[in-house]
């Protein structure tokens, strides 16, 4: 199913509203923003799952990612003017300030010993360092988009 | 995931059971983050095409088979 022009303003509505609030919208709000059943926000949702435009979850039918953006927390917090958002990855802790063009404290949790490691992005520069791995190959990130 | 070392990567996989997938340094994967996530929030953003992830990749000359982009 290929998303349609008014899924695109779903879209936009989510990170609009996610950025505000600091979590993702749920069905039940997007359905009364654009005044549509749940039945048929869930499916505007799920077509934009399929073109990959974010991430449901597979129980609920919620969200669950909208890169960089990630609904549940996780070992990526990203801190952007006083608002604490979670990112999906490495990769995405950084996707948070070039998406918003701003300064963030990102604190990482560290993989083997659950020590934090920050690292920041002030006027546009990194601060801080490390080397980030990539388990799977691009072409398989769709497979299991979690374990990437 | 983000290591302080390439050791603590290989110590990582080999608890995990991991085979090595590609390794970046954090200022590669800020630039890659700005070619990739700088343009989500415009009103025009339909998604990342093929080719456009090529072009990403490539001029970051992230090349190898890592890297290859399925067609859309």
């Amino acid at each position: 199913m290929t998303p349609r022009d008014r899924d695109w303003r779903i879209r936009r509505f989510i990170y609009t509203d996610w950025l505000r609030s600091g979590q993702a919208p749920r069905e039940s709000a997007i359905a009364r923003e654009f005044g549509l059943s749940r039945r048929d926000a869930g499916l505007a949702l799920q077509r934009l799952h399929e073109a990959h435009a974010l991430v449901l979850q597979k129980a609920s039918g919620e969200i669950l990612m909208a890169h960089p953006l990630s609904a549940i927390p996780t070992d990526y917090r990203v801190t952007v003017d006083g608002l604490c958002l979670f990112a999906n990855c490495a990769w995405d802790s950084l996707g948070i300030p070039a998406m918003l063009g701003g300064d963030a404290l990102i604190e990482a949790r560290h993989p083997l010993n659950g020590d934090q490691m920050q690292y920041a992005i002030v006027g546009g520069e990194l601060q801080g360092a490390g080397l980030v791995h990539f388990a799977r190959p691009f072409r398989h990130w769709y497979d299991d988009i979690v374990d990437t | 995931m983000l290591f302080r070392s390439e050791d603590e990567i290989d110590i990582w996989r080999q608890s995990e059971g991991r085979a090595r997938g590609a390794v970046l340094a954090l200022p590669q994967v800020w630039d890659l983050s700005r070619r990739w996530y700088g343009d989500r929030l415009a009103a025009s953003f339909r998604g990342r095409t093929a080719a456009g992830a090529i072009q990403i990749f490539q001029a970051l000359g992230l090349k190898d088979g890592f890297w290859t982009v399925p067609p859309s």
